[in-house]
């Protein structure tokens, strides 16, 4: 499924220029070495972190987008390196619970 | 598989959590690194030959391995303490200019650090970064973008390099950190 | 953030979803929780977790715990196998926290939880979800033959993983016992060998693959008392039997295969509960 597909379903809100990418699947943590040892390039990740080392996090794997969850604001800093870097980064003013399920009905694994 | 023909299939194995510990020295304000696992590590000061250590900082981190899983080679990464992506904060480092260089055919530069003091601590051979570059190109091979690990012997001058090892601070604490 | 709608799950019903095992507050699972929060950062859970909430945590720290109970949470569920230790048990005990831990990954557990409630549809959740592996924990060694010097030190290793892991002791020393005798051989009749640790929440499985001279004889191996050590390595201390019958009666299962002049794999097994 294309990340484009899901922003729209899901009326995601994008904070970075969107590069649109063909999402591998979900991956939830807010600890950056989760994502290191056992995010899959491709995953879409909740989290609710927002510091500049998320972006180094996702590129290191490839991350398909960054979703921070509830409604938590971005610093423009993250934001400037997320889009220098083109990694994707969505807001959502969903938990990262609440969205789970949206996910999963959208027809993720 | 016989290890010498093999083109390996790296996998991540031994992955430990735990704690990246800073310490400084107050007699001659070298900075020291390690990795704690499990527990929390011990607050207190010790001592170390010369140096008198005291923690600045506890970060959670993990720790790991890398095997091959056609030829079953284990490279053991205990010299790695963490990986850096380099934002570009100073312009005379080489590491930024490598970094500008790659970016536009879609390379992201990483930094591979060892634990310090450097001249104290073995630290992580060109063949182990080699392979740690290779494990994770070969984990994102689905992506349009690749990524380079160099050393960190590569900083100028670590002092101006205000980029952030990929750890975990503040997971423990129960204060909201301020907002930037 | 968004506000979530009141929940009323019992817990019970949590812990069949998730195929969860329950390490403290047996007595609880006929309460219901009224909210979910799935989170690693301490700060947030206290700052947006809603009392009479669950947990659903990969953060295995006393710290996990001593969040949720401020937090006026009803309990922790710790995904991905982490195992808590004592001081959290401890703590949770003290405060009447129940804890379930489960193999599956943050995503999965979320899936799971909402699929109870119907939010989610189970044959949804079951169909996109079946395709994600299993969460075991792998580790691997190599030994070396006739290293004396370091004899020892994977099944030492072994240990202190497994204890930071945070399973029970009685069942961490029977695996050191048995990965250290399997260790000895290894160092004293066989060139290399590699060792492979695998720790789920079920059991603890550990395979020595060696390449030596084999064992011709399995059966008469397995005797109490039967050695092939030579006279040095027996005035070192080593070799007063093969190791193999401590190995059987520490484990729950042993499987041992070899070849002469190849080498020998040994299999064993242990389980949690
Ligand atoms: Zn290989
Ligand atoms: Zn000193």
């Amino acid at each position: 499924m294309k990340l484009k597909e899901i922003i729209e379903k899901l009326s995601l809100v994008t904070l970075t220029n969107v590069e649109d990418k063909e999402v591998s699947g979900v991956f939830i943590s807010d600890m950056l070495s989760d994502v290191m040892s056992s995010a899959e390039t491709g995953n879409i990740w909740l989290t609710v972190q927002t510091h500049k080392n998320v972006v180094s996090a996702a590129n290191l794997i490839d991350i398909a987008a960054v979703i921070v969850t509830n409604g938590k604001e971005v610093p423009e800093g993250t934001v400037e390196l997320a889009n220098r870097f083109h990694v994707n980064i969505l807001s959502s003013p969903l938990s990262s619970f609440q969205l789970a399920s949206k996910l999963v009905e959208a027809g993720l694994k | 598989m016989k290890e010498e023909t093999c083109s390996h299939t790296w996998e991540m194995v031994n992955v430990q959590s735990g704690y990246i510990v800073t310490e400084n020295c107050f007699r001659c304000n070298k900075t020291a690194t390690s990795f704690s696992a499990g527990e929390w590590p011990p607050m207190e000061e010790y001592r170390e030959g010369e140096h008198f250590w005291n923690i600045m900082e506890v970060a959670q981190t993990i720790r790991f391995d890398l095997t091959c899983k056609a030829c079953g080679k284990l490279v053991p990464l205990n010299e790695l303490a963490g990986l850096m992506m380099c934002t570009g904060c100073d312009p005379k480092c080489p590491v930024d200019t490598l970094m500008k260089e790659m970016e536009k055919s879609r390379i992201w530069v990483f930094v591979a650090f060892g634990f310090f003091p450097v001249d104290e601590r073995t630290q992580l051979s060109q063949e182990k970064i080699a392979i740690l570059e290779e494990y994770f190109n070969q984990r994102r091979k689905s992506s349009s973008s690749t990524i380079r690990i160099v050393s960190s012997e590569k900083i100028d001058d670590i002092s101006r390099c205000f980029a952030e090892m990929i750890r975990d601070v503040g997971m423990l604490s129960l204060t909201p950190p301020a907002t930037e | 953030m968004q506000e979530d709608r009141n929940h009323s799950i019992e817990i019970a019903k949590i812990k069949e979803a998730l195929q969860a095992d329950i390490i403290t507050g047996n007595s609880q699972t006929g309460q219901y929780v009224t909210g979910i929060y799935a989170s690693d950062l301490m700060s947030d859970v206290l700052a947006y977790g809603k009392s009479g909430s669950i947990l659903i945590t990969g953060l295995n720290s006393v710290q996990a715990a001593i969040s949720a109970y401020m937090a006026e949470f009803k309990g922790i569920v710790f995904i991905r196998s982490k195992i808590p230790d004592q001081d959290i048990r401890k703590f949770a005990e003290e405060k009447g926290l129940f804890i379930l831990t489960t193999d599956t990954d943050m995503y999965e557990t979320c899936v799971k939880i909402a699929s109870i409630e119907g939010e989610v549809s189970v044959s949804t959740a079951a169909a996109a979800l079946t395709k994600r592996a299993e969460n075991v924990t792998t580790y691997s060694f190599s030994i070396d033959g006739q290293d004396f010097a370091s004899a020892g030190m994977v099944s030492t290793q072994i240990k202190t993983i497994l204890k930071s892991i945070g399973y029970n002791p009685l069942i961490i020393r029977r695996v050191a016992i048995s990965t250290y005798e399997a260790e000895m051989n290894v160092v004293m009749h066989a060139k290399r060998a590699k060792v492979t640790l695998k720790a789920s929440d079920q059991e603890i499985y550990i395979i020595i693959a060696d390449e030596g001279k084999g064992i011709a004889d399995i059966e008469l191996a397995m005797q109490e008392g039967y050695s092939t050590a030579t006279e040095e390595q027996r005035a070192m201390g080593f070799g007063a039997g093969m190791g193999l019958p401590n190995i059987r009666r520490n484990s729950d299962k042993m499987n041992i295969e070899s070849k002469v002049n190849e080498g020998t794999t040994i299999e064993t097994m242990f389980f949690v509960k």
